[in-house]
């Protein structure tokens, strides 16, 4: 997941060894909704039939897709707060899940990793078990480096359900939302499904609103000349390109494309303009913006070529990629970033640091690391 | 009743002379100490899923317990549940603590595993009011609890993989492998293999994707042969070439590896030898369809005749039957032929005389991706492609009396 840069405060980088609580409380009322007649009215207690990925608003707002029910729903985290701002990393942190969730790592799937951006926490998404038993969970790391089960049931939330394609009888078909992005009072998602293949990208308002249902666009990464291609969006972040509101879209097997986000109308086929081609057999895994040194960046951590940097400067009139690509790379240039290694979920914490999970051998940790 | 499990009973007090005052008491399927605390694995009842359950403790003592929200740490002093054999300084299981009377209950957040080993170890004297190895209670007890494992001989198979029919085309995009139980989360990756005449696998046919593709059920899983491969002109098919040749044979294999939802290995391997002919790269056109109307007054099957197979997962709700003019679908049953080339429809009331559409609906594709009127692979599209694709397509059809 990713959120955009925002100033950030020393940490609380610094504490004593993991601890554990049981239990977040969090007893929340129903947050005002102004005068909206629309505004979707808020519950407490989620459910969940499954969770991940997640993505936080610059207020701190999350938002959790439940790609098993087809929706997202919008948590108020406010009341579930840490009194230990930052994230303090926790190695072998999947072992310490399992522990709280009375089951074995190997029976926990994480599904994602995003970091509050105000109290700098970072909450994890978590399916324990296996198969249509498995349960959603979310966990929270805080600046002392405590684990803690977040109590959902005391949560306050809003909901809403991605649109259906049409004659949709739910039996088979099943959304895997890949990436969820806030930019501008707007949530976009991107998904695939197991049975269409196409690449949809979907935007919905928030505060959530009734009788707003979002709208989709169908979007294509133009490249190799003469070839579009419909192919799924695995990680995105908003930023401007040319100074325009846009998307920077990683595929699998990797083209880098941006759509402006004025295209991204209604009902509309998009194609996007190839920018970079990253390496084939990969995917991108999370992507974030930081800016160091004056410049903005972009880090991309990929399946199975690494963690890459790209200064987004470079976005700015890059031509579109048009001619077959005869190395294994090629558009804007990128820097690989050797140093962080078995990257399987990324976040900025700060600005200086991004949280990873990383796999060394058989453990799994949770890391502040600085930013390249 | 409570379910059978071993327990000692641990004197707190120096760690010297804890082995020779364990004192294990096994009393009525429960762990019960010398000092009269009780420790039970509550199956799960209508009420509650199964929880540890612990007696004889200090009914003042567990009254004056602070509020769990605020002071977890209090409670897990007196009762910690663990997963057997998590090191010092890991969690102790979530779950929240209720107060029956003399009775303290720790219902975890998450229903324990069938078959998997935990922990229970109390210590009265952490009760306000007790005083460490006092009167009170002073003996910690621990107790070995576990619910019963479920059956461990495999079971679960592999029904079918679509496409079903004994041909592939060359760009095959997607299969699906279909089983007779749910399936853990684990992906197929490393255990379907392609195989070639001389018993060779296939190198990298799949696209490696991590996201979890199971239908709701987890009885069908979709696998999709890496489309930078199948796709022409484009890098990894200049390098790799395309993993399915036209003309050539070659057998799915599914491996007993795949673990079922109970961790099972499958009960038997799937084999399946399929031809692969040339590449289909034209889009879905229903107006090729065949339309065989049944007899108005029976329930007889609505036959829809393709000329090529398409997709399965996508023909049990991509195409409909509605009464012309009506916007509902008609209820019925959708049965797909072998082969996925023939479609069924058996509406639940009899045929009326009249008129009907049959409903196409734009996300309808083939197994190598061709859409209704859009092929998988274009050129870049002009401006006329530029508008949303129409949602649905309709086929008229005339249900008539019988000759």
């Amino acid at each position: 997941m990713r959120t955009a840069p925002a100033l950030a405060a020393v940490l609380g980088l610094v504490a004593a060894a993991a601890t554990a609580t049981a239990i977040v409380s969090a007893r929340t009322e129903p947050a005002p909704r102004g005068l909206d007649p629309l505004a979707v009215p808020s519950h407490v207690g989620p459910t969940f039939q499954s969770i991940g990925p997640l993505a936080f608003s610059p207020e701190g707002v999350l938002y959790a897709a439940d790609k098993q029910a087809a929706a997202i729903h919008a948590l108020d985290l406010t009341a579930a707060a840490s009194p230990a701002p930052g994230t303090k990393g926790i190695d072998g942190i999947d072992q310490q899940i399992a522990a709280m969730l009375g089951t074995a790592a190997s029976d926990l799937a994480i599904t994602d990793l995003a970091v509050h951006p105000k109290t700098r926490n970072t909450y994890l998404s978590v399916m324990r078990g296996q198969g249509p038993s498995a349960q959603s969970a979310l966990l929270r790391v805080d600046g002392a480096g405590t684990l803690s089960l977040v109590a959902l049931d005391a949560v306050t939330f809003t909901s809403v359900s991605l649109p259906n394609p049409p004659a949709v009888d739910g039996r088979n078909r099943t959304s895997a939302i890949t990436d969820m992005a806030y930019m501008n009072g707007r949530l976009f998602v991107a998904g695939l499904s197991n049975e269409e293949f196409s690449s949809k990208l979907w935007s919905v308002p928030y505060p959530f609103r009734q009788m707003d249902t979002g709208t989709s666009v169908e979007i294509f990464h133009g490249n190799h000349g003469r070839l579009e291609t419909n192919s799924p969006v695995y990680s995105f972040v908003p930023t401007t390109v040319d100074g325009k509101p846009s998307l920077i879209a990683g595929y699998t097997c990797t083209p880098l494309v941006r759509f402006p986000v004025d295209d991204l109308r209604p009902g509309a086929k998009v194609m996007g303009k190839t920018i970079a081609e990253l390496g084939n057999r990969s995917r991108p895994i999370d992507m974030i913006l930081y800016r160091k040194d004056g410049r903005e960046f972009l880090l991309i951590a990929n399946t199975t070529r690494g963690v890459m940097k790209l200064d987004t400067s470079t976005f700015d009139g890059a031509g579109a990629i048009t001619a077959p690509v005869t190395a294994e790379t090629g558009g804007v240039p990128f820097e690989p970033v050797p140093s962080m290694t078995g990257v399987e979920q990324l976040d900025l914490l700060d600005a200086t640091h991004t949280v990873v999970l990383s796999r060394t051998g058989a453990a799994l940790n949770l890391q502040a690391v600085i930013l390249p | 009743m409570a379910l059978p499990f071993r327990s000692i009973a641990v004197p707190a007090g120096p760690r010297a002379a804890l082995v020779a005052l364990i004192v294990p008491i096994l009393a009525m399927g429960c762990a019960r100490a010398a000092t009269g605390v009780a420790v039970t694995l509550v199956p799960a009842d209508a009420d509650a899923p199964a929880r540890v359950r612990v007696t004889g403790l200090s009914p003042d003592g567990l009254r004056a317990l602070p509020d769990q929200a605020a002071d977890p740490a209090a409670w897990e002093a007196v009762l910690r549940v663990t997963v057997a054999g998590t090191p010092d300084g890991q969690p102790a299981v979530a779950g929240r603590y209720a107060v029956d009377g003399a009775a303290l209950e720790f219902r975890p957040a998450f229903p324990f595993d069938p078959g998997r080993a935990y922990d229970a170890r109390v210590d009265p004297a952490a009760l306000p009011g007790a005083s460490a190895g006092a009167s009170a209670g002073g003996a910690i007890v621990r107790a070995a609890l576990s619910l019963p494992a479920p059956a461990a001989t495999p079971a679960t198979t592999v029904t079918r993989v679509y496409p079903s029919g004994d041909e592939w085309p060359e760009n095959l995009l997607r299969l699906y492998v279909e089983f007779s139980g749910p399936m853990s989360r684990a992906g197929g990756f490393d255990h379907v293999r392609l195989l070639d005449e001389d018993g060779r696998a296939v190198v990298d046919p799949f696209l490696p994707l991590d996201v979890d593709l199971w239908n709701s059920d987890y009885t069908r899983f979709t696998l999709f042969l890496d489309p930078g491969r199948v796709k022409t002109g484009i890098l990894p098919n200049e390098q790799m070439g395309r993993p399915l040749q036209a003309g050539r044979t070659y057998t799915i294999e599914v491996a007993t590896s795949w673990p079922d939802a109970l961790g099972r290995p499958l009960a038997a391997p799937y084999r399946r030898t399929v031809r692969v002919v040339a590449a289909d790269d034209q889009p879905v056109t229903p107006a090729d369809w065949r339309i065989e109307p049944p007899a108005a007054g029976t329930r007889d099957a609505l036959v829809v005749r393709f000329p090529a197979a398409l997709d399965h997962g996508l023909l049990q709700r991509a195409v409909a039957v509605e009464r012309a003019g009506a916007a509902d679908r008609l209820p019925g049953t959708i049965a797909i032929d072998p082969g996925e080339a023939v479609w069924r429809f058996i509406p639940d009331a009899p045929w009326t005389a009249s008129a009907y559409d049959l409903v196409v609906y734009a996300i309808l594709e083939d197994p190598s991706g061709n859409r209704v009127g859009r092929k998988f692979e274009v050129d870049r599209f002009d401006e006329v492609d530029r508008a949303p694709t129409p949602e649905r397509t309709t086929l008229a059809f005339r249900v008539s009396p019988p000759a």
